[in-house]
């Protein structure tokens, strides 16, 4: 009885020690990154990526998409991406004049281009919690950041997704899911249920640069794996500023 | 079964959505290679998002008048670039330099807009070197 007892406690402990040391793990971040990352960020227009390390981080196999920053790619380009058949027929099927009508011009898109869009964002930092508010199209994104994982397949699916963060030293590292499908390359192309979003953000040394790499899987959509490169610059005292889309612009424009 | 309801059920099998909306690009529906410039009045000045529009009546020496559409980027972006919806006026006497409409149309997307006063906006500026 005694030594059933004593592995009781002794089990007890271990959960109890467990406990403790899971959350911490997650939080491994010093609280100083509360500072250091929330504020306004505005898109940094590069004319060659800064972010060298960050890119050389990313997987041989990757294409990497040149077209962040509002640098769109055209009609029938899709930045040496292989399309699966069933989106190269969609995109033969896609109508431009769709996009001009009250319900569709003011339909946002998902994270997989928004983050990208020539618009700034404010970051909220916590430390179970980082929320991104964006410019465009009044999004925002939460970012679990107290070890949970992502919900069933069959959750619902969102523009903005599921996304869980870690740190990696002092780099944010995200992964996504139950993104609902939305344009991929503003020109026809969008990308499936499927896709799964992996990324890095890095702050640089001073704080005022912020440098991310977003990495896509969609097989439904395209072979392989595809990547976009963005950067940011501190803003002290800015804001982002009401979007409040218009539906009726499209309109305006077919008159 | 119809070819455009079969492809959509092969879509929806594959988890692609079916008919999505882009937002409205500029690569696809302008020319980022050259501008164009036109003068004449400005009719209306609308300044919401996702995209301005100016409608400016340009009229010919014979007296032929032809309406252009003259979109703008984001509002949002505009603000941070100095502009108002008190920036333009109907009446207003202008020549709008901007990237003309892929499809001939009259439409184009600003690049500057320049007052009889001399006064001028830039919406979005040109990369160097293209024609104009």
């Amino acid at each position: 009885m005694r030594r059933s007892t004593s592995w009781l406690v002794a089990a007890a402990a271990v959960l109890v020690v467990a406990a403790e040391l899971a959350p911490r793990a997650v939080r491994a971040q010093p609280d100083d990154f509360i500072v250091r990352w929330s504020g306004f960020w505005t898109v940094r227009f590069e004319r060659a990526p800064s972010g060298a390390e960050l890119l050389e981080r990313l997987p041989d196999d990757v294409v990497l998409i040149d077209d962040a920053g509002g640098g769109e790619l055209g009609a029938g380009e899709f930045g040496g991406l292989k399309l699966s058949e069933a989106a190269l027929e969609a995109v033969r099927d896609y109508d431009y004049a769709e996009e001009l009508l009250p319900e569709n011009a003011c339909r946002a898109p998902s994270v997989a281009f928004y983050m990208q869009a020539p618009f700034p964002m404010e970051i909220h930092a916590g430390r179970d919690l980082i929320v991104f508010r964006m410019e465009y199209f009044d999004l925002y994104r939460v970012i679990f950041m107290d070890g949970r994982e992502h919900p069933p397949a069959a959750a619902p699916h969102t523009l903005s997704g599921h996304s869980v963060g870690r740190w990696e030293g002092d780099a944010l590292v995200v992964d996504t899911t139950h993104i609902a499908p939305g344009t991929f390359m503003n020109n026809g192309f969008d990308h499936s249920e499927n896709l799964h979003l992996t990324e890095r953000f890095e702050l640089s040394d001073d704080g005022t640069t912020l440098r991310a790499t977003q990495v896509y899987e969609d097989p439904a959509t395209f072979e392989g794996r595809a990547a976009r490169y963005m950067a940011w610059t501190r803003r002290p005292g800015e804001y982002i500023l009401p979007y409040d889309c218009d539906p009726n612009y499209g309109g305006e424009l077919e008159r | 079964m119809a070819p455009r309801r079969l492809l959509l059920i092969l879509l929806l099998a594959a988890g692609l959505p079916g008919i999505a909306a882009a937002h409205h690009s500029f690569a696809v529906h302008y020319d980022g290679g050259r501008t164009v410039s036109v003068s004449g009045v400005v009719e209306e000045f609308r300044f919401r998002n996702p995209h301005g529009m100016i409608t400016l009546r340009a009229t010919a020496a014979d007296g032929t008048a032809t309406v252009w559409r003259v979109e703008t980027n984001s509002p949002n972006v505009l603000k941070r670039r100095g502009w108002s919806e008190d920036s333009i006026s109907a009446g207003d006497e202008v020549t709008i330099e901007g990237f003309p409409a892929q499809d001939g149309s009259n439409a184009m997307r600003v690049y500057r807009v320049e007052f009889a006063d001399g006064r001028e906006l830039i919406g979005q500026r040109p990369a160097a070197g293209i024609e104009r």
